[in-house]
């Protein structure tokens, strides 16, 4: 099987699990104590209203019922409808959805291209200087949750320093009429990139740390590997067994935990988001489930499910594309 | 005899580890000739692989070359003498870590691996790794170095190479991965390869053929190799010298049938005897009593002599080095056994012990240990 198939494949096999994640989100939805026309109707409502509500929201029908519409819904492309803004759930989620991959693809990015430099430095100097310092600095980043890092960069480089603006996070492709102080798109990327700045780092940190630690651990054994020893033997300079030999097997561990740091990451940014005030589908996420709106509760949370089933399948597909042992499933 | 391709002279490798000195090669000397086989015998922990790292100069930390000569067609790949403070630095004509890499490993002097199934890098094809060592030892372009693995694959018994060339190792069996790992130092036309068990991973009938192999390969490239193994039945195959190693020491050396018919050595003694032999019907097998120990705190006197079948007093105060005990005009043959008169330290005189090799529970031993 070639990898297109094996990914085809992978995706086809992701199916159930959507349905699954739907199905769970639904039913503990509903589970929630307290009423949304409660909330959007205040104390004291009257009856006709009440049930006039319920009735265009399809509340009075029972659960199963509702269940069955929801899901061919979803099948669709229909997510319900949010009652709190009073829009397609699918569209707040288009709207807020670009915000928070923005914001975790580049923490992300920070977070690997620093952390794979300083694990391989780190396991190539092993238990000298340079790699004390990495261990610390690992250790420290682990160990300090992103919304605390985010108060500290704030208090320190926007309110001591004014360096970087604290709040909000403008998309680099915005309109520069909606964006103030900006008047050109390159204007528009510049103010975007000095806003991520700070939340970047935040959440960063935390798998620049993680992805440090594996890929010093992880190189520390390639690099005792025999087919390092061999490479060695006929002569291969160090830099290149290094660059070469151990670096691309000692990946594999590193691949997975990027993979699994991507559902994580997800989660901090919703901190993340709370902390510098960026309207991303973390806020998102918190906004439904204080108003009680169910279906953009779980609209969301069958994102953040996509997103963790998207991150599962990439880091599949990386580990077969990197790894020839991995069969592709077709043994 | 010419002069030797390869000159080892008294060669010290120590670990230097928290709970001690482990002297893993312990002053061994020995020489290789061009086009020859020697083998290097003995049992796992004797310093064998050991011994052939420090001739690439390849000993991992904690371990460290501390002592001795290693003289490679004239090159010194190892050599002291004493600095202005009395300390001892390499000499001034050892060659620098850059020339190994780029003068000895693989070009001269490359390496079999005894682990087929490891020393093989799982990422990337079997026909790039053998491309990029030709490429570094031959100074041919890729496509050059390509053809010469293909054509080198063809030679070790790759069947279908051109298309076995772009598969990676999983897709290879153990055998055809030591049939890779053979072409790979085959491939970069050196004048020495060291062979370190290289089929002691096989089963036997792949081993048969690896072997026959070898020896056609040894003709017609006319390759020195340094065989290392514990299999006496691979030494008597393929080897024309052997050196026998019993922790860290070379204990005998000579022609591989004078070891055979001519055994100086109640360890090499030993060893034979632990072998089925296809003209000697016996009941039971005779395995070397005791086990072999530590390279960290050897026995006092002569290292084998707390499982020797043979030990005397003498054995635990008098340490042997080598000597030849060949008559004149014959070819070198050297024990380090006092029992020989060579050695002229009253071993017919001296009172026989107990060892584990003579049955009870070895005094000796206990004895040795208490004293150090």
């Amino acid at each position: 099987m070639g990898l297109l198939r094996y990914t085809l494949w992978r995706l086809a096999q992701s199916i159930p699990v959507l349905i699954g994640i739907i199905t769970i989100t639904f039913f503990l939805a509903n589970q929630i104590p307290g009423d949304p026309v409660e909330i959007m109707l205040g104390p004291t409502p009257a009856q006709e209203q009440v049930e006039a509500i319920q009735a265009r929201y399809g509340l009075d029908r029972p659960a199963h019922e509702r269940f069955l519409t929801y899901l061919s819904g979803v099948a669709s492309g229909d997510l319900g409808h949010s009652i709190y803004y009073d829009r397609p759930v699918l569209e707040m989620i288009l709207l807020r959805l670009p915000v928070t991959l923005y914001l975790t693809v580049s923490a992300f990015l920070f977070a690997i291209v620093t952390a794979i430099p300083l694990g391989v430095i780190s396991a190539k100097r092993r238990n000298k200087p340079a790699d004390h310092v990495s261990r610390i600095v690992s250790l420290i980043g682990v160990s300090t949750p992103s919304f605390w890092i985010g108060l500290m960069l704030i208090i320190i480089f926007a309110f001591y320093l004014g360096w970087f603006p604290a709040r909000g996070l403008p998309l680099p492709w915005a309109d520069p009429a909606d964006i103030r102080g900006a008047e050109t798109q390159l204007q528009v990327i510049r103010t975007s990139l000095h806003h991520l700045a700070m939340p970047m780092v935040a959440l960063g940190t935390l798998q620049m740390a993680q992805i440090t630690r594996i890929e010093r651990s992880s190189m520390v054994e390639s690099l005792q590997g025999e087919y390092v020893k061999l490479a060695r033997a006929y002569g291969v300079s160090e830099s290149k067994i290094v660059r070469k030999h151990a670096f691309q097997v000692a990946q594999l561990p590193v691949i997975t935990i990027i993979g699994l740091g991507l559902s994580t990451a997800l989660g901090g940014a919703v901190l993340t988001e709370t902390v510098f005030e960026i309207q991303g589908m973390g806020r998102l996420i918190i906004t439904a489930i204080n108003n009680q709106d169910y279906e953009l509760i779980m609209g969301t949370t069958f994102m953040f499910g996509v997103a963790f089933v998207v991150g599962v399948i990439v880091t599949d597909v990386a580990y077969a594309y990197i790894d020839p042992r991995v069969a592709y499933g077709d043994e | 005899m010419s002069e030797p391709l390869l000159s080892v002279e008294n060669l010290k490798t120590q670990f230097f580890t928290e709970d001690g000195t482990v002297r893993a090669v312990d002053g061994i000397s020995f020489d290789v000739y061009e086009g020859e086989i020697v083998g290097l015998v003995g049992e796992s922990g004797a310093g064998k692989s050991v011994a052939t790292s420090s001739l690439l100069r390849l000993v991992d930390s904690p371990g460290e070359i501390v002592g001795g000569e290693i003289t490679f067609k004239g090159e010194t790949i190892f050599g002291l003498e004493e600095g202005a403070d009395g300390e001892p630095r390499p000499r001034d004509e050892m060659l620098s870590e850059e020339e190994m890499r780029e003068q000895i490993r693989g070009r001269e002097i490359a390496i079999i691996f005894q682990d087929p199934m490891e020393s093989l890098n799982p990422v990337f094809t079997v026909g790039g790794q053998l491309r990029e060592f030709i490429e570094i030892n031959r100074d041919l372009s890729a496509d050059e170095a390509k053809e010469e693995a293909i054509e080198m694959l063809r030679e070790v018994g790759i069947p279908a190479p051109e298309s076995r060339y772009d598969e990676y190792p999983h897709q290879f069996s153990g055998g055809m991965r030591q049939r890779v790992l053979i072409a790979m130092a085959l491939a970069c036309q050196p004048d020495l390869i060291i062979a370190d068990e290289p089929t002691t991973a096989l089963d036997v009938t792949v081993e048969g053929q690896i072997l026959e192999m070898v020896t056609d390969l040894q003709e017609k490239y006319d390759t020195s190799f340094i065989w290392v193994t514990h299999d006496m039945s691979v030494v008597a195959e393929i080897c024309d010298r052997v050196n026998v190693m019993y922790l860290g020491e070379i204990i005998e050396h000579s022609e591989v049938d004078d070891l055979f018919y001519d055994t100086k050595h109640p360890y090499t003694q030993a060893l034979l005897d632990s072998m089925p032999r296809p003209d000697e019907t016996v009941h039971e097998l005779d395995p070397i009593k005791g086990v072999m120990p530590e390279a960290i705190n050897p026995p006092s006197g002569c290292r084998f002599h707390s499982r020797c079948p043979d030990a005397r007093e003498v054995c635990r105060e008098v340490h042997p080095e080598a000597r030849n005990l060949a008559a004149d005009g014959e070819p070198k043959h050297s024990a380090a056994c006092v029992k020989y008169d060579a050695f002229e330290v009253g071993y017919d005189e001296s009172r026989p012990i107990e060892t584990e090799a003579t049955g009870g529970f070895s005094a000796g031993l206990t004895e040795t240990e208490a004293e150090e």
